[in-house]
């Protein structure tokens, strides 16, 4: 083969590079979890200490009702927007949710399109507690499966996250 | 057996040349419609598109008195368009014309106390309220933005019910104009 003939197959694979790109930020996504404020949901350090790569869901997540108490999210952080969470949701628009120490007021009514998002972990957690409801629109991935290590695959992390809503 | 390779690499290209697109629209340049009476006189209510940069998304390199193009905190499929009136740290008198006695009555006007209503704007959030202050839902409402919401900054805007030349005689494609940063620090 020449070299030409190279360099159009070199081209070929790299325009295919925006396809992949679009795909990630808009239906799919893997996603590598860090730290340990959702454990032991994620990275609970028992049986492997590699940290959790889940699959995150990236469509459908700007209406008022694609989201529920107890989904794992990734969202842009409030306080600074270079830095992505992984939070569990708490409470949804319109609840009133009981706050921990952290927060100036002992209960707080989540607005309309917003949410409230606590780590598992309250005491590793930077979360609602700090910078109140969050807005729906900083969400960016809703995760729905472990996919690694082998071990972990498909674990169940529903459980988890305390129940704060306020009747 | 042609033919439908023809129409598969058809598509396949089309595909590979939307995304790529996509990939401009989101990081670098976006030409869109904006409507709505809040940043008038500075874009008007119908007609209006924007030229904006998305190198500025979340916040970065933003400065007091920037035009943006943001999601509305409150409705996160909806897109706002307001210049920047407080950064973080700042501290911003939130809405003094709530206590106006030209639009409350004696009572609102000590219940809204706006003259003495102060917030400071949190690390990672802006301030930000319309141009035209009297038909804006802005900072004041839906109080600081955080910045992780903000797609670009409008630098440049047409009129598209103008034609190519201006009043004054000159060649202005669609009233073209440049949006610049107002602010005066005295």
């Amino acid at each position: 083969m020449s070299a030409a003939v190279h360099i159009k197959t070199i081209l070929a694979t790299l325009t295919w590079v925006p396809v992949i790109y679009t795909f990630t930020e808009h239906v799919y996504q893997p996603y590598f979890i860090t730290g340990r404020s959702m454990t032991p949901a994620f990275n609970p350090g028992t049986s492997t200490m590699t940290n959790d790569i889940t699959m995150v869901q990236k469509f459908g997540l700007k209406s008022p009702d694609s989201l529920h108490r107890g989904d794992v999210i990734l969202f842009r952080s409030p306080l600074s927007p270079e830095k992505i969470l992984t939070k569990r949701v708490i409470a949804v628009g319109g609840d009133t949710v009981a706050c921990t120490h952290k927060y100036p007021k002992p209960t707080a009514r989540v607005p309309r399109n917003h949410l409230w998002v606590e780590g598992d972990n309250e005491f590793h957690s930077i979360d609602s507690n700090n910078f109140g409801p969050i807005s729906q629109g900083l969400v960016v991935g809703k995760v729905v499966n472990v996919i690694w290590p082998p071990s972990r695959m498909g674990a169940d992390f529903s459980g988890g996250g305390r129940n704060a809503l306020v009747e | 057996m042609q033919k439908v390779r023809f129409v598969a690499t058809t598509l396949s290209w089309t595909l590979r040349a939307g995304c790529v697109a996509h990939f401009l629209h989101e990081y670098v340049y976006e030409f869109t419609e904006t409507r709505g009476e809040s940043m008038l006189p500075t874009l008007q209510a119908q007609h209006d598109y924007v030229h904006a940069l998305k190198g500025y998304r979340y916040g970065r390199n933003l400065d007091i008195g920037d035009c943006i193009v943001a999601t509305k905190p409150s409705e996160p499929t909806q897109r706002v368009c307001k210049r920047i009136t407080g950064m973080p740290g700042d501290i911003v008198l939130v809405d003094p014309s709530s206590s106006s006695p030209l639009t409350n009555t004696p009572n609102e006007v000590i219940l809204h106390d706006g003259f003495n209503k102060y917030i400071k704007v949190p690390d990672g959030h802006v301030w930000v309220t319309g141009d035209n202050l009297c038909h804006s839902l802005d900072s004041r409402s839906y109080s600081s933005l955080p910045m992780a919401l903000i797609k670009g900054k409008i630098v440049a805007a047409n009129s598209m019910d103008k034609g190519f030349i201006d009043a004054a005689g000159r060649l202005r494609f669609w009233n073209f104009r440049w949006i610049t940063n107002t602010f005066e620090n005295d």
